[in-house]
This record gives C-alpha cells, sequence and structure tokens, in this order.
C-alpha cells in the first residue's frame, strides 16, 4: 500500500475516533446511581429497598464535624456555615443545635396551635392563661428577657418553643456556646441532603458545596471539616478505589508497553497496536449513549474490563506475520479463527442482554459492539497500516526451544481428570459461604472513619440507616393517624432501652383529626378577650399587648388542617416528606431507629403490632436484592456457555476438535472458582464477571492451541502470541491482585489465576503437534 | 483627664494613667465578691415595672451567678458560655451567651470591674468616665461589638469611693433596667419611677 494511501487512511480512521468522541463527550451521560445497575426489584422489602437506598431519611444525612479552635470560634463557624447552607438548594435540612425559630415557616406560624399537643390536655381559658402570663413576667425579669421579648406579644404561651422542642432530635448532643459540640470538642452539624445517599456524585456535589461553603467563611483557616455518613462513605469509597485504580493502572500500562516493544521492536508498530481496541471501546460507548439515556458507571467499568480481551487481536496479528510478507496476507490466515473467537465471545455476550436488567443489557451492548469494532478494524484497517516487517519472530532462538520445550511435556490423557477431581474436592471443603452477598464488604472503609461515624452518631442521636420502621395505610393521614397510635408505644420502648430513639412521622405533623380536635378547643374571639382579660387582672402587661395572639388564634380557628402537601413548602415539610411514600395507591411512613439496642425487642414489637407496623432491615433486602442479582447473572452464564459450544462446534465442524477448545477452558474456569474458594473468598459479583473474562482469554488460548497448522514456524509464532497475551494480561491483572481494596483485588486476582491456568491448561490438553517438532 | 480617656481608649492601663484606668483599679474585688441588687425594669410591653431582688455574684474567672429571692426564686448562673436557669420545681433551662447579648455585656462588665480588667473593659467598650474619682463618680460603657450594640445600647455605672451604686442598660429598643446595688438595694420604691431612681442613684 503506498505510503500516501496509508496516511490518508491513518488519518481517516483518527477521525473517524475522534468523531466517536465527539459524540461520546457530547451525549454522555454517567449514573452512578446504584439503583439503576440492580435488577427490577422482586420482594416488597426489595421494592422499598430500591426506593429507600440513598432516598430514606437516614441515608441523606451527612454528619459534620468543626474542630482545631476554640468553642466559642467553632460555634461562630456552625452557624455561619448553617446559615450559608441552609439558603442553598442542595440541603433539605441544617441542624447545628441553634434553636430556630425560622424552622416553622413565617406564613405557617398561626398553625402553632394545631401542631403543638399543648391543647390535648389543657383549654386556652382564663387560668391557663394566667399561670403562662406569669410565667412569662417571671421569664421577662429572667437573663431571658431579650430572647423572649419579641415573641411575647404574638404567642404568649411559647407554642413555637415546644415545637422547637418537639422537633429538635430526640437525642441531642450538649449544646455549648448555642451549638451541638461532642463530648471531644467538635462543633457538630446534620445536613440532609436532597441528593440520594447513595449516589457517590450527587453527594460529591453536596459536600464539595459545603466544603466550599465552609472555607469560604472568614475565621475557617485553621478549623478542620470532617464528614461522616452514608453519603461522605459512598464518595470515599468511590475516590479510594478509582484512586488505586488509577494508580495501577498508570503502573501496568508502562509494564505492558515495554513488554511490547520487547516482544516487537518496533514502536509504530505498538501505537497502531493500540488503535482497534481504542476504536472498540468508543465504539461501544458510542452505541451505549445511542440506545440508553444514561450509562451507568458500573456499566463503563466492567466493560472496560471485559473488553480486554480485544487486546489479544492486534497481538494476534503482529505475532503472526512472517519476515517480508504483507500484514494483510497474515492476517487473512489468520482471520477465520480469529472470526471465530470474536463471534464466539459476542453470541455469549448475548445471554447477557437477555437477562432483563438494565445494566447488565447495557453492559452487552457496550462489550459486544466493542469486541467487534475491535475485531473487524484489526481485520480491515490496522493490516493496511502496519510497517512492512523484516524480523519473524518464529525464529527467535529462545522461542524455538520454548516450542520444543511445550511440545515435549507431557500429555497424560488423566490430567483433566485429576484437576477436575481436585477442583470438586477444593469447592466441597472450602471454608465460608460461597458467596458474597455485602457489596459494601467489596469497598470497605478505613476503621477510624467507622469508628467516627459510630462516635458522631452516637452523639448527634441520628438515625441508623440499617432499620427503617414502616408504617401502611390507605393514606398519608391515615399513616400520621397509625403514627399517633403508636407514639405512646414507641416511647415505651425507648424508655425501656430497646433504641435511644424511634422517630415516627407523626413528630412533625398530627392527624387531620388531631388538627381538628385541637383546633375545636380554640376559644372563639370575644370568649378569648375575656378570659385574657381576666388573666391579665393584677398583671403588668400593656393591656393591648397581646392583640397578635389574640388574631393568631382566630386565624388557626379557621385553617383547613395542615397536610404533608401544604407543609412541603418548609424545610420541615421536606423533612416529613422524606417520612412519606405513596406507592401502588396506598401510603408508606417510614420510621428512623437509632442507636438500637435489641433488634429482636423491637422485631417483636412490630410482629405484635398486627401488620401496623414493619421492621425492615436495609442490609438484609439488599443482600438478598444482590443474591437474586447473581441467579440471573449465573442464567445469563449458562445461557451464554450453551450458545459457545454450539457456536464453536459449528465453526470448527467437529465435537471433537470442539471439545479439545471447551474442556481446557471450561476446567480451567471451575478451577480457579475452586483455588478461590479453597483460600476462603467468598464469591461475588465481581469475581463472577472477572471469571467470564478470563474465560474469554482462556477461549483465544484454546482456539489457537488446538489450531493444527502442521507448520512449525507458524506453531511457534502463536506460542509467542499466546506467551505475549499472557503475560500482559498477568502483568496489568497480577498487579491489581495486589490492591488493597477488595473488589480491585477480586478482579485481579481471578483473571491472573485464570490466565495462568487456562493458559497451562489449554496446553496440556491440546493435541499433539505431530510432526511440529522441528 | 476626661479628655485623654476619651482620645486613647486603647491605651493599657500601665502605660497612661487615665482615672479610668484608676477607677477601675479601685473596684476590684477578690472573688467570690457578692452584692446585693434590686432590679427595676421598665419595658415597652408593661406598663409598670417589673422589680426584682436578690444577689448579684462574681465567682471568679467567668462565672456569674444572680439569684433572685423576691417575687419568685430564680438562680441563673453563666458559666462557660451557657446561662442555665433554675426555677424552683422546674426543670432547669440553659441557652447560649449567643443568644443573650445584654448578658454577655453583664458577663464582660462585671468581670472586667471585679477583676480590674482594664483591658479587657476596654476590648468590650468605650468608657466614658465622669464625675470626681474619689467622690461621686459615673462609668458609661457602649458596647464596641455592633451585633451586642444592637441590643444593647449602653451601661452607665454610678458610685461614690470605690463603691458601684447603680448599674442602669439600656436597651437599644428603649426598655431599660436600673440595678441598685449593695446597701443601696434595700431602698427600691415599691412603684419606682426613672425619675426616682435616677435621683437615688445620684444622691449620696
Amino acid at each position: 500500500m503506498p505510503l500516501r494511501a496509508r496516511i490518508a487512511l491513518l488519518l481517516g480512521w483518527l477521525l473517524a475516533l475522534a468523531g466517536l468522541g465527539l459524540l461520546i463527550a457530547q451525549r454522555l451521560q454517567v449514573s452512578t446511581d446504584l439503583r439503576s445497575f440492580m435488577p427490577a426489584p422482586a420482594t416488597p422489602d426489595q421494592r422499598l429497598l430500591m426506593e429507600q437506598v440513598g432516598e430514606g431519611p437516614g441515608s441523606r444525612l451527612l454528619l459534620l464535624a468543626i474542630h482545631g479552635k476554640s468553642d466559642g470560634e467553632l460555634a461562630a463557624l456552625s452557624q455561619a456555615l448553617a446559615a450559608r447552607l441552609k439558603g442553598d438548594p442542595r440541603y433539605a435540612q441544617v441542624l447545628n443545635g441553634s434553636f430556630d425559630l425560622a424552622a416553622l415557616d413565617p406564613r405557617l406560624l398561626p398553625y402553632r396551635y394545631l401542631l403543638s399537643p399543648t391543647l390535648d390536655h389543657e383549654s386556652m381559658d382564663a387560668d391557663f392563661l394566667a399561670d403562662q402570663l406569669q410565667q412569662r413576667l417571671d421569664d421577662l425579669s429572667s437573663p431571658a428577657a431579650s430572647l423572649l421579648k419579641g415573641l411575647l406579644p404574638r404567642d404568649p404561651t411559647l407554642e413555637v418553643l415546644k415545637l422547637a422542642e418537639r422537633w429538635a432530635p430526640p437525642k441531642s448532643p450538649q449544646v455549648r456556646e448555642g451549638v451541638w459540640f461532642s463530648g471531644q470538642d467538635e462543633a457538630l452539624l446534620l445536613v440532609q441532603t436532597v441528593a440520594p445517599g447513595f449516589d457517590p456524585q450527587a453527594q460529591q456535589q453536596a459536600i464539595d458545596g459545603i466544603e466550599q461553603a465552609f472555607h469560604a467563611l472568614p475565621g475557617s483557616a485553621g478549623a478542620t471539616l470532617a464528614f461522616s455518613g452514608p453519603g461522605y462513605f459512598s464518595v470515599v469509597a468511590n475516590a479510594q478505589t478509582r484512586a488505586q485504580a488509577d494508580w495501577i493502572g498508570r503502573i501496568s500500562t508502562v509494564g505492558f508497553i515495554v513488554l511490547l516493544l520487547f516482544a516487537y521492536r518496533s514502536l509504530s508498530s505498538l501505537l497502531l497496536a493500540a488503535l482497534p481496541v481504542a476504536s472498540g471501546a468508543l465504539a461501544g460507548i458510542a452505541a451505549l449513549t445511542l440506545v440508553y439515556p444514561q450509562v451507568h458507571g458500573i456499566t463503563l467499568a466492567f466493560g472496560f474490563t471485559l473488553l480486554g480481551v480485544a487486546q489479544e487481536y492486534p497481538i494476534r496479528v503482529l505475532s503472526h506475520r512472517r519476515a517480508g510478507e504483507d500484514a494483510v496476507r497474515s492476517v487473512r490466515a489468520l482471520w477465520p479463527l480469529l472470526l471465530t473467537a470474536i463471534a464466539s465471545a459476542c453470541i455469549a455476550y448475548l445471554a447477557f442482554y437477555a437477562s432483563g436488567v438494565n445494566g447488565l443489557k447495557q453492559l452487552a451492548v457496550f462489550t459486544i459492539v466493542g469486541l467487534l469494532a475491535a475485531g473487524f478494524s484489526t481485520r480491515y484497517l490496522l493490516p493496511r497500516l502496519l510497517p512492512a516487517r523484516v524480523r519473524d519472530v518464529a525464529d527467535a532462538r529462545w522461542l524455538i526451544a520454548a516450542r520444543r520445550f511445550v511440545d515435549r511435556l507431557p500429555r497424560p490423557r488423566w490430567i483433566p481428570l485429576l484437576v477436575a477431581a481436585a477442583a470438586v474436592l477444593m469447592l466441597a471443603l472450602a471454608p465460608g459461604p460461597f458467596w458474597q452477598n455485602d457489596l459494601a464488604a467489596l469497598t470497605p472503609l478505613p476503621k477510624d472513619l467507622l469508628q467516627r461515624d459510630a462516635r458522631l452518631r452516637a452523639s448527634l442521636g441520628a438515625p441508623d440507616i440499617r432499620y427503617l420502621l414502616i408504617l401502611q395505610a390507605d393514606s398519608a393521614d391515615g399513616v400520621l393517624a397509625m403514627s399517633e397510635r403508636l407514639e405512646p408505644e414507641a416511647d415505651a420502648l425507648v424508655a425501656r432501652h430497646v433504641a435511644d430513639a424511634l422517630e415516627l412521622p407523626s413528630r412533625y405533623l398530627p392527624s387531620i383529626a388531631t388538627q381538628r380536635a385541637r383546633q375545636t378547643k380554640l376559644p372563639d374571639q370575644a370568649t378569648l378577650q375575656q378570659a385574657l382579660a381576666q388573666a391579665l387582672q393584677g398583671l403588668p402587661f400593656r393591656h393591648d399587648l397581646f392583640a397578635p395572639f389574640i388574631a393568631d388564634v382566630a386565624v388557626a380557628r379557621t385553617l383547613a388542617p395542615l397536610t404533608p402537601q401544604a407543609f412541603a413548602g418548609s424545610p420541615l415539610g421536606q423533612r416529613l416528606a422524606a417520612m412519606l411514600v405513596q406507592r401502588d395507591g396506598h401510603w408508606l411512613g417510614l420510621g428512623t431507629v437509632s442507636g438500637l439496642h435489641d433488634a429482636a425487642a423491637l422485631q417483636a414489637w412490630a410482629e405484635r403490632s398486627g401488620g401496623a407496623v414493619r421492621l425492615l432491615d436495609l442490609k438484609g433486602a439488599a443482600e438478598s436484592l444482590v443474591a437474586s442479582y447473581r441467579t440471573r447473572i449465573l442464567r445469563a452464564l449458562g445461557v451464554a456457555t450453551l450458545l459457545l459450544v454450539l457456536t464453536i462446534s459449528v465453526a470448527l465442524r467437529s465435537l471433537r476438535r470442539a471439545w479439545h477448545v471447551l474442556a481446557p477452558m471450561t476446567l480451567a474456569t471451575f478451577l480457579v472458582l475452586a483455588v478461590e474458594r479453597a483460600m476462603g473468598i467468598e464469591v461475588s459479583l465481581f469475581h463472577l464477571v472477572a471469571l467470564i473474562l478470563a474465560a474469554g482469554l482462556g477461549l483465544h488460548y484454546a482456539l489457537f492451541f488446538e489450531r493444527d497448522t502442521g507448520d512449525p514456524a507458524e506453531q511457534r509464532r502463536t506460542l509467542h502470541a499466546t506467551l505475549v497475551c499472557v503475560l500482559s494480561a498477568l502483568l496489568v491483572f497480577g498487579m491489581l491482585a495486589w490492591a488493597s481494596i477488595p473488589v480491585l483485588r477480586a478482579i485481579g486476582l481471578t483473571v491472573s489465576l485464570g490466565v495462568a491456568f487456562h493458559f497451562c491448561l489449554s496446553i496440556l490438553m491440546a493435541p499433539h503437534a505431530g510432526q511440529g517438532d522441528a | 483627664m476626661l479628655l485623654l480617656g476619651l482620645t486613647l481608649p486603647w491605651q493599657a492601663s500601665a502605660s497612661a494613667p487615665d482615672d479610668g484606668a484608676a477607677l477601675v483599679r479601685a473596684l476590684a474585688r477578690p472573688a467570690p465578691a457578692r452584692t446585693a441588687f434590686a432590679e427595676a425594669r421598665f419595658m415597652a410591653v408593661l406598663e409598670q415595672p417589673l422589680v426584682v431582688s436578690g444577689e448579684m455574684a462574681w465567682l471568679g474567672g467567668d462565672k456569674l451567678e444572680r439569684r433572685v429571692d423576691k417575687p419568685r426564686r430564680e438562680t441563673a448562673t453563666i458559666a462557660d458560655g451557657e446561662v442555665t436557669q433554675q426555677r424552683d420545681g422546674k426543670k432547669p433551662r440553659s441557652f447560649s451567651l449567643k443568644r443573650a447579648p445584654q448578658l454577655q455585656v453583664l458577663v464582660d462588665s462585671f468581670v472586667a470591674l471585679f477583676g480590674a480588667d482594664a483591658v479587657r473593659l476596654r476590648q468590650a467598650f468605650t468608657l466614658e468616665h465622669g464625675g470626681d474619682a474619689a467622690a461621686q463618680w459615673t462609668l458609661t460603657l457602649t458596647p464596641r461589638d455592633a451585633r451586642v450594640a444592637k441590643t444593647v445600647a449602653r451601661i452607665r455605672i454610678d458610685g461614690y469611693g470605690n463603691e458601684p451604686r447603680c448599674m442602669q442598660m439600656e436597651e437599644a429598643d428603649g426598655d431599660v433596667a436600673i440595678d441598685l446595688l449593695g446597701p443601696l438595694a434595700a431602698k427600691m420604691p415599691p412603684a419606682p419611677t426613672r425619675e426616682a431612681l435616677a435621683a437615688l442613684c445620684r444622691g449620696g
């Protein structure tokens, strides 16, 4: 191919890649919300979990601690930070312990008589008012006078303060300098984000917003702001995993380049060989962006892992070139086998598409399009660009020796039986549970973070994120009424130290019936004026001082009861909205549990309630969800295996040859599983995905080793290509196996073991290369 | 002398002998320092002033105690930035000093006066000193902190020799609290007026 045409082709290819890149840059929306990767929930608990993962009142809570300065300065920082965050639409609620009258929307102030429990046991008559006014007089002579002076005309019975007390967290930390402090001299804040707790990207934005607001405060220099809570943890886990993956990725990339340079001694070949994989990746993502509005982050991570198979295609081409031969001709000889490999992988991945899980469908689209693009560009574009080759790897001395060694290896027929028996034995005797259902165990958090979380959670009385109390009724008001009925029982449980606090929705809003009952106890204007006049006798208050009070009571008498919808406009209404969920024509109330000491007692109470309350263990529900997810993957894998057997048998037109390809691959896969289980590893979703990748690589080894060309030089080239592939895979994934983060280690170890086993078994179970021994 | 006190408000007491500083030194008491008080509050929400009496004490450091004996017993303790109110038969109530600037002012002025801490006094207030250092005098304290000044306009202390006799706190909204201190506390009239109390404070 003339130089000019080659340059034009290269430019055209690069331009096409740039076009794909542009398309992706414009359309790609990565979703980090775990839920979009999960299968459709089957049980009611799973459904609730999916709705509640990240949305529940507990999981959107960020715990903040400021330390490193004097109490006074920390308190000022806490106040200033809270003031800044309160106006920000990213945060639903900001609490720092400072008693805040603004918590009740000024428009809603007359509602205080319907919301406060005062009227449940008092009536607003002369006696009650006289007692209240006498107390206010005492307040006025006390140091608190200037605090209450402003409230007095409108709210002489201080209903606003009663509500503020009621709405303060059930177990408040100590208050110093007007704000919460922990026992370790940190100012504490609670921030509820609008973003779901398990959406790391949205949580990152929420946390960044707080950090920025904090550092913009005068006097923040020298003080340290620390975070805790589910949202923060999802951010940390994400960042940790990414940082380690990046670090390992950089090292193994350098190693990979050095290895290829050593293997092929040509920089231009190396650079060109990168193009098919790049094409595959870009085409895969571009296809995703065209088919799906949002691409899940895990799809991309899994997809790139699985696409690692495609790196084999150009390596095979480079190794199988002969001196002086046109690259296009070398590829043509190789293509049937390569096509078999590509086609069988793609057909196998079709099974994932049929799984019905959105995340797996995306994965299938990405890998199938990616593998096809990488494969066909390796076949039709790459060879036309490769420089003329002068050196044939088959002539290398070490390779001749290596091939001879391989050919002399004994290949007894009992090897598969022995390996199979060993695998079965290891699987049978392996310690611990087979499956790892706890996804969180794959991205564990540093111990000090967890300890800090426990400490802050305890001192703030912040709710547990594992348990929820579920109340079910026909309407939101039904939930509130039920919640009111349950409140005394819940209080009794707290008194028995079953939990530090149980927070039910009616804490924030009474039912309509209760509000109506309170409303009817409000006196009419004339009666109230008379009672007030009587109460004021002998007291020094200005006689017209309480006109705003009389006006508010008059308004409160005519108000329509406050509904959750009407309440939702205010910050506290937002808090309530997080506790009320509508689903399938009925309503659920979500109560939170703080500091659970006796889960069994709480469970027993829920069971005694006759279905009114349910205790939902989110961790249990999450694990059952992972288990059902895995079942789907396994089912897809089963179908994929069948498709693979079929494709290979058809492609090779021989069951015997198909056996030689598929047997080592299957055996090696089970051997990896067995060895990992024997090491005490519990198998997670990530292990499964890594096993699939390893199997894909193993398929190539077996296919190429099985190929009987009768040409010793060609067999040496096959060995060369396979060695380069094995070494590069071992390099990349072996590095990952040393990672400290279990999810990276799971992938690294599984693929490394897989590559090693697949390689050895493909050699040992390949048919003897007849006359090939030169 | 008055001019000197006004023009050099930040000067430390040691560096320039101004009579405000001399007065502050003269007022110093060892902790705990206790004094009887009778207070009349003239407030916009009230038609008649509110009168209470009891004992105020500086317990050393930033600790103050204000005990009301009449008409109802109540003890307020100010310590570590927190105010705790204890009323007979009720749960103690606490709130931050930050939320009650007029109390912060009280603490600053009391602690600085009794502890003879002229530096602290000048950090919190601008001082105005009038009268005769040896006999009848008036010390006016105006808060420097703009936030505090929004609530408390000024404090005026009247005294004779090294005895403070009266303390008058003017709030920004026009409400006034006048405390008669020490032996003068016993002379609180049953129906006080601002004028009568002002005369009591001035007169010997």
